[in-house]
């Protein structure tokens, strides 16, 4: 597939055309977090790209933190689709994310996977995912939080793009890494990326490449792990950990849910809402006992999780490395540190 | 400062060996620059890890509870003012009492707010620093910049009132002079209307997603079971959205209230960076006008939320 040039002067009228078929999402900055937030019209020309991560990641975008699975009224029929739902809007026309970086964008990948699989299917999820397009925007500067090259992903890493963003300063070089994004892009008529560009891209990835935290071995961990139940690591690290959900509501991966009815006589909505292996409440039983007693079973439960459980049954990590954990834990509970840990004890 | 780290590890290793703790509380170095962890030390060597700089912006006094320390005989615990005053409060409330801690007193000059120095930075990634005098000078790709200490520490440190630990049975370095602000609480919303003041913490609030990072964080939130978590059944929404959030914080304030000692350990662990330290500033002078208290100053304190006084202010009654 050929490469093509975006120029960031004609962004603007790229992403207006784009607008016209799709609900597009970009990063922005407010107060001072960076998100992916629904775009309107007259904010296009104020985006910006310049961003890392963004603080929040884009997960909520197609699997919102709170939503509203049906609305009840004992009076009339069940309704499945929402009349007072924010998701509306977003369902009338497809979701474009634009600038999405490498490890996010991967993200989605896993998520789907979890969320649409041959066993069970999400409709809330697959109704946004499966006909949104994705814009890549690879990561001329990673991060030295950044470690999705430990997790078999890197900062020009193409899976989960629809189209593979490279800024090269005045413009962008665009690569349609599937049919979905094929047909979009070349409805443009864009501009053939000259060779030059294509080597200032092919420069770009290496130096993120070279710029990037060393990669460590993780084929042997989900093994390692396998019979790492009962090792006094778990206690050791969950004990500074402060059970906060700081973690795992900005992780792009994490997943977990809870359903709670929200109404009074014979009359509400059913919700789901992101719930946290680090609560808890999470694993609170009706009965009043709780499987995952203290801190160390639920941080057990939160490696494990992403580096045995889904390995199990999605086949890949359910980490991207984008390192916002990292960043964000108030005891600097480094996760990089616990693989380390784990992967000396097991050598 | 060195110097002071030096004279920690020392005292602490002492405190094992004489056997006058079995396990101390403290901060070693974080990965990441500015970010320091919490340790707990059982072992005479491990002491060499300690340090203790304007990065140690956790409360300590959060681990004192729980299981976290439980069975591990007598503990050690390195105190800044506000961590003092946490174990004082713990100590009033019956959480622990004074015998069963050492409390390692630290001469503090504040921590820093990362929040704050990001910004100072254009929010660029910061990979390391030097400290020289009242500079600190940070470098990250492609820049270098020299800022003064003293704005980019923490709302809650720029106001302290009490840097030195209350109570303490070892103090490293020389205390901070007591009762000299380091700059008067130069906090605006006060000068605003209610309208606007509302306004404000909506603002602030709606950054909010519910992690509570700042509740796990807060020395003196450690209810057994906290009232957004009660299920059955259950008390209010857990969505985000802003009147659930805004209650949970409003009745956090009021359930802190003369307990709180504005350490801003909630503000720091915020991943969004809301900012919760005015509603604990406000609290405690509300506390000290009408009840004349001040938490974490008196183990022999009887809380003021806990007791009952003829004199007490009660224009608020009809």
């Amino acid at each position: 597939m050929d490469i093509l040039k975006i120029k960031k002067d004609n962004l603007k009228q790229f992403l207006e055309y784009l607008a016209k078929k799709y609900t597009i999402f970009a990063p922005v900055e407010e107060d001072g977090v960076s998100s992916f937030r629904e775009i309107e019209k007259m904010e296009i020309g104020k985006l910006k790209f310049d961003f890392y991560n963004t603080d929040k990641p884009p997960k909520d975008i197609f699997f919102p933190q709170t939503e509203t699975l049906f609305t009840y009224d004992e009076n009339s029929q069940l309704s499945t689709l929402p009349q007072d739902s924010a998701n509306n809007s977003q369902l009338s026309k497809p979701i474009a994310i634009f600038g999405v970086r490498p490890c996010d964008a991967k993200s989605f990948t896993l998520l789907d996977k979890v969320f649409d699989s041959e066993k069970y299917t999400d409709t809330y999820w697959k109704e946004r995912y499966k006909d949104a397009l994705v814009f890549t925007l690879a990561c001329n500067n990673p991060l030295s939080t950044c470690f999705c090259n430990w997790v078999d992903g890197g900062p020009f890493n193409k899976n989960g793009a629809d189209i593979f963003l490279i800024d090269i300063g005045e413009a962008f070089l665009a690569e349609p890494c599937s049919k979905k994004g094929e047909e979009v892009i070349h409805k443009l008529l864009l501009q053939k990326a000259a060779g030059d560009d294509l080597k200032k891209g092919e420069h770009l990835k290496r130096e993120a490449e070279s710029m990037i935290s060393k990669s460590i071995e993780l084929a042997s961990l989900k093994k390692s792990l396998d019979s790492f139940w009962d090792n006094p690591l778990w206690e050791e690290t969950a004990r500074k950990c402060l059970n906060c959900a700081a973690c795992t509501y900005l992780c792009p991966t994490c997943h977990c849910f809870d359903i709670q009815d929200e109404g009074k006589s014979g009359k509400g909505k059913r919700i789901r809402i992101w719930d946290s292996c680090m609560f808890k409440l999470f694993t609170q039983e009706a009965a009043g006992t709780n499987p995952r007693p203290t801190g160390k079973e639920r941080m057990r439960q939160r490696i494990m999780h992403k580096f045995n459980y889904l390995v199990e049954t999605i086949g890949e990590f359910g980490c991207v490395g984008c390192g916002r954990c990292i960043i964000s834990c108030p005891v600097n509970l480094d996760v990089r540190e616990v693989i380390k840990e784990i992967k000396k004890i097991r050598n | 400062m060195e110097n002071i780290e030096e004279q920690l590890r020392e005292t602490v290793k002492k405190l094992l060996k004489e056997k006058k703790v079995d396990l101390v509380i403290g901060y070693s170095k974080g990965t990441l620059p500015f970010h320091s962890t919490p340790v707990f030390i059982a072992d005479e060597k491990d002491a060499d890890n300690l340090i203790f700089d304007f990065t140690c912006g956790n409360n300590l006094a959060k681990y004192l509870q729980k299981s976290k320390v439980k069975n591990h005989g007598k503990i050690g615990i390195i105190a800044k003012g506000c961590d003092g005053r946490s174990i004082v409060q713990h100590i009033v409330e019956n959480q622990i009492k004074r015998e069963e801690v050492v409390i390692i007193g630290v001469h503090c000059d504040g921590v820093i707010d990362i929040r704050k120095l990001e910004e100072k930075v254009g929010r660029k990634e910061i990979l390391k620093y030097q400290v020289e005098n009242d500079k600190i000078i940070v470098e990250g790709k492609g820049f270098k910049k020299s800022l003064s200490k003293q704005d980019i520490l923490s709302d809650s440190c720029i106001a302290c009132k009490y840097p030195n630990s209350p109570v303490y049975d070892v103090f490293v370095g020389n205390p901070v002079p007591i009762a000299e602000p380091r700059k008067p609480i130069t906090n605006n919303l006060e000068s605003l209307s209610s309208d606007e003041r509302w306004a404000y913490f909506e603002k602030e609030i709606s950054k909010c997603i519910r992690c509570y990072a700042c509740r796990n964080a807060c020395p003196l939130c450690y209810c057994e079971e906290c009232f957004v978590d009660q299920s059955n059944p259950q008390w209010f929404g857990k969505s985000p959205n802003l009147s659930d959030t805004m209650i949970f914080h409003i009745v956090r304030t009021l359930h802190t209230a003369g307990r709180c000692v504005s350490c801003g350990a909630c503000t720091r662990a915020c991943p969004t960076g809301v900012n919760l330290a005015p509603l604990g500033i406000r609290m405690e002078k509300e506390i000290k006008d009408r009840f004349g208290y001040t938490a974490g100053l008196d183990t022999e304190a009887t809380p003021p939320m806990a007791d009952w006084n003829e004199e007490d202010k009660q224009e608020f009654i009809m």
